[in-house]
């Protein structure tokens, strides 16, 4: 038994130590723990972690096969995400006890606070006191056990195991009912406390998902679907799509769903144009060589960043919402080109790992796929607080494609309507989720780049707050991105343009004197590398692409993503339609695609006089209508004044 | 976006390292914000003697001294008699004796200079930059007390300026501050409501609304616990605050505990913060047995009991 004394060691120091004496087998025991936060974050080895006093937030987070024994009291999240392993709590326990674990086994001695168990998966869960609110809150799966009383609305929203409560059932939350216990469930019960030393109780109540939200009540109905191009704010009032809308909705009864970005036309970066003249651009032979692309991204508080062979990556898109074959091409498409891909929502695999030559590894508030060992070979992470096509919203993934192989990566119910937390359970401010950072980085070894994902909302504030929380990159999505499924009316009216998005970021940094502190990746909506120019000319470090690369690689725009019946096997989980997709081809379609990316942006910025992406800035460029001045404060040039003579569409 | 921390020892009127405890308990929360960090101290009133202190905007284009030659004018002016005076950092801090209206007071002052606190026992220190930046500017470490609060805060929505930090004075209220963690959602609606009946507000933050709700229930007569409970149904949005007073001092907390609270109680203080990390640094190597006060609860502790 080693000890390590935490009134002389820093907790990063301490873990360090943990990890290695881990590999070496050695048990530990932690002096002095004062209640500090990240206790034992990260360890995968099989010891025993005993804290002699009190931990705090994420005490044995995102950890497997490890076994801690706290004599005191734990903060926040105990055991958040643990794979296996277990934690023997003496006192009380904060909220979040055991959030999203997958399969550990946790114990508190004493009371244990709000929405125990939230997202959890698989595992078990106990507490010997009373529970706070909402224990179980939207849990996927396991046991909790409750041997006092359960606290309110219990099993609110939860769509999958089993909660067991010995004392007083209070109140039952949304969607959740009892049921009686079998005999087999209740001997399972006493073996388990039995093997934790606790006394079993006379009966328990059990309580599990009621089962009437896991799906929508009434489908919608199939109809042939209306390109993407043939409606806009441009074409009649009562134009064909809205005609469609109203037909289904008399029908279901509520709103759509559909896949796709924002059809409104809104002021975005083709509102936007050179003040050069770039009839020349392009006619050097081998421009591409003649101007440096390379860019880091993420190295900025010292992890290691990721080497782009150009200014752009690839935008988060989740297996689920696409196939794994899709995914898999775009891992490879992305290698091809040197750039980065992003596993989206709902977990990595080994195919997508090894195809991409750099992946950043998403988290959301799900915790869907979520785990240590995928952390660790990431090669950055994500995480997501909201979307630019649904900002405030969760994915949606109807039950078409919520296939028993995709259930068990996510660790949830197979063929449920599922609809995604929109909040993560510990990020309730900036001031969680200055702690939530810090146990990434832990759980990393501060090597991994942290960023995160936000959706365009209140971008000035948003920003300032991505900043002080430390996060190394920002992926900043405007209301012009895509999604897989999302409510149609959401889609069109409730995001901020990229436009306005880019422009107030890079305000918000300047005003707080942190432009050099935080990277910016711009996406929502950037097709091509003339898109991506003007994104960094705007003061985007980087771009992201995410439609545009999917229709590279053989989208056909039908917008019907969310039905899971793909025709190019693109958005399904259909073995029958998925192999009508080839992936090698595809990677091949798309790494094409990137290079005429690479192409553009080599050729416009030596067209603009420069041999070096980072020169690109506002001044290179003019506002087009009345509307982009205002949002960009650029002078506004519109057609048929000269700046618009000047302007040219690069082809590559 | 922030964390908080309160401590009260028992044991009437000696007086206590608070400066020390509080510096403690919000170094170790100092995480939750980064930005600015204040204090509210509490040391055994002086009969008849108020304690100001003020904003000497070192940006400012007057000079500092013109700045305090016209607060001292406005206070002869306005029927005190100064007594003592200091500078300290930032502040400009004054020792008055005074018979008249404190609210009248409080708002003819704040017409004329950014006052932070006034109080009988009450002193307000707040700044940007950390619980030890703070200590250094203004030697936090050197009072002593009854009780006090303490703030660490993150800019989220209003600037990082020292007036913009916590805690809160109850403007027009002598000896009643509060600190907060969270965002009271119908601030606009409960300010215009008290403004209609001739409150002031100095500041955009919501959590001056908690300060001047809270004193404005006390100033009728009502009990901090009774007006504690009542805040509980009449503020929205998310809340862990603690108060305090010339006497007392209190928590509430609201129904969906989004917001962290955590209490620990002995025969000799009771020490309120954010997270337990804060209330082991009065503890060292000890573990202690703490309390999380339940979601849509409130409580107060008297210095007298």
């Amino acid at each position: 038994m080693v000890s390590l004394d935490l009134a002389t060691l820093s907790v990063r120091d301490a873990n360090a130590q943990l990890r290695t004496l881990g590999e070496a087998g050695e048990d530990v025991e932690i002096l002095n723990p004062d209640a500090r936060h990240h206790i034992g974050v990260g360890l995968t080895a099989p010891i025993h972690v005993t804290v002699q006093g009190s931990a705090g937030y994420f005490c044995a987070g995102l950890t497997d096969q490890a076994q801690f024994n706290v004599s005191h009291n734990v903060g926040w999240g105990v055991g958040d995400n643990m794979y296996s392993g277990s934690v023997v709590v003496g006192g009380n326990a904060g909220a979040i006890p055991g959030v999203a674990i997958r399969g550990a086994e946790i114990v508190i001695k004493g009371n244990m606070g709000s929405r125990a168990g939230q997202v959890m998966k698989a595992g078990t869960l106990c507490c010997a006191g009373n529970a706070n609110f909402m224990a179980g809150y939207m849990m996927y799966g396991g046991t909790i056990i409750i041997l006092g009383d359960s606290g309110e609305r219990v099993g609110e929203d939860m769509s999958g195991g089993r909660i067991f409560v010995a004392g007083k059932v209070q109140d039952l939350g949304s969607d959740a009912m009892l049921t009686d216990l079998d005999q087999k469930e209740i001997e399972s019960i006493h073996e388990f406390l039995d093997r934790y030393g606790s006394k079993a109780p006379k009966g328990f109540s059990k309580i599990v998902s009621a089962g009437k939200k896991l799906r929508y009540g009434t489908p919608e109905t199939p109809m042939r679907s209306i390109p993407f191009n043939t409606f806009s704010g441009h074409s009649a009032y009562w134009n064909p799509k809205v005609q469609e809308d109203i037909a289904i909705k008399a029908q279901s009864g509520r709103y759509r769903i559909r896949g796709y970005g924002g059809a409104r036309p809104l002021p975005h970066l083709s509102d936007i144009g050179f003040r050069k003249d770039l009839t020349d651009a392009g006619t050097h032979r081998d421009v591409v060589a003649k101007v440096r692309m390379e860019t880091e991204i993420g190295g900025i508080n010292g992890a290691r960043p990721l080497k782009l062979s150009m200014p752009v990556m690839i935008a988060p898109m989740s297996y689920g919402a696409l196939s794994r074959s899709t995914k898999y091409a775009i891992a490879m498409g992305s290698a091809m080109s040197g750039i980065a891909e992003n596993t989206g929502e709902g977990g990595m695999s080994d195919a997508q790992r090894d195809a991409a030559g750099q992946l950043i590894f998403q988290c959301l508030g799900g915790r869907l796929g979520w785990n240590i060992h995928d952390m660790r070979r990431a090669d950055a992470l994500e995480i997501y607080i909201s979307q630019g096509a649904k900002p405030g919203l969760g994915g949606q993934l109807m039950a078409k494609k919520v296939t028993p192989e995709l259930a068990q990566i996510r660790g949830i119910p197979a063929g449920i309507d599922l609809r995604s937390p929109s909040r993560h359970p510990d990020i309730l401010g900036a001031d969680d989720l200055v702690i939530k950072v810090e146990e990434f980085r832990e759980a990393t070894g501060y090597q991994v780049p942290v960023s995160v994902k936000l959706g365009a909302g209140r971008i000035r504030d948003d920003i300032k707050i991505a900043s002080k929380d430390g996060f190394d990159f920002v992926e900043l999505d405007g209301m012009q991105g895509s999604t897989g499924a999302g409510s149609a009316e959401v889609i069109d009216n409730v995001g901020i343009p990229t436009l306005p998005a880019i422009i107030e970021a890079v305000e918000a940094l300047e005003e707080i004197n942190a432009r050099d502190k935080i990277q910016l990746v711009l996406m929502g909506g950037l097709r091509d590398g003339i898109d991506a120019v003007k994104a960094l000319c705007l003061g985007a470090d980087a771009v992201a692409f995410g439609t545009s690369v999917i229709v590279a690689g053989g989208c056909i725009s039908c917008m019907q993503c969310h039905i899971g019946q793909c025709v190019t096997g693109i958005a399904t989980q259909d073995p029958a339609h998925e192999k009508r997709y080839q992936p090698e081809v595809e990677a091949s379609n798309i790494h094409r695609f990137l290079e005429s990316v690479r192409w553009q942006i080599a050729a416009i910025t030596q067209a603009l006089g420069y041999d070096d992406v980072t020169s690109l800035n506002r001044e290179d460029l003019v506002a087009l209508t009345p509307e982009a001045a205002d949002i960009t404060g650029l002078p506004c040039e519109p057609p048929g004044s000269d700046a618009s003579q000047r302007q040219v569409g690069v082809v590559s | 976006m922030c964390g908080i921390a309160g401590v009260m020892y028992r044991g009437g009127d000696k007086d206590f390292s608070t400066g020390e405890a509080l510096i403690r308990m919000l170094d170790g929360c100092q995480h939750r914000g980064p930005d600015s960090t204040g204090f509210a101290l509490y040391a055994p009133e002086a009969p008849g003697r108020l304690k100001l202190r003020f904003f000497i905007d070192p940006a400012s284009e007057s000079d500092d001294e013109s700045a305090i030659a016209a607060i001292r004018q406005r206070l002869v002016d306005l029927g005190a008699a100064i007594e003592e005076e200091a500078r300290a950092g930032d502040n400009y801090r004054v020792t008055i004796r005074y018979d008249g209206d404190v609210q009248k007071l409080s708002y003819e002052m704040e017409h004329a200079a950014k006052v932070i606190s006034i109080g009988t026992s009450l002193e307000i220190v707040k700044d940007v930059g950390s619980a030890h930046d703070v200590d250094d500017r203004y030697h936090v470490n050197e009072f002593h007390g009854t009780h006090g609060l303490g703030h660490v805060r993150l800019a989220t929505e209003s600037d990082v300026k020292p007036e913009a930090s916590h805690p809160f004075w109850a403007t027009g209220f002598a000896d009643v501050a509060i600190v907060h963690n969270g965002q009271i959602t119908n601030y606009w609606k409960m300010r215009r409501r008290l403004e209609q009946r001739g409150f002031e507000f100095t500041t955009d933050n919501d959590s001056e609304l908690i300060a001047v709700y809270l004193a404005d229930k006390l100033a009728q007569g009502v009990k901090l616990q009774d007006a504690l409970s009542t805040s509980i149904d009449d503020l929205d949005g998310t809340f862990s605050f603690l108060v305090s007073t010339g006497d007392e001092i209190g928590y509430a907390k609201d129904r969906l505990a989004a917001k962290p609270m955590i209490m620990y109680e002995d025969d000799e203080l009771v020490a309120i913060a954010s997270e337990e990390v804060s209330l082991n640094r009065l503890f060292p190597g000890r573990a202690l047995n703490t309390r999380e006060p339940a979601p849509g609860t409130y409580a107060t502790w008297s210095r007298s009991t």
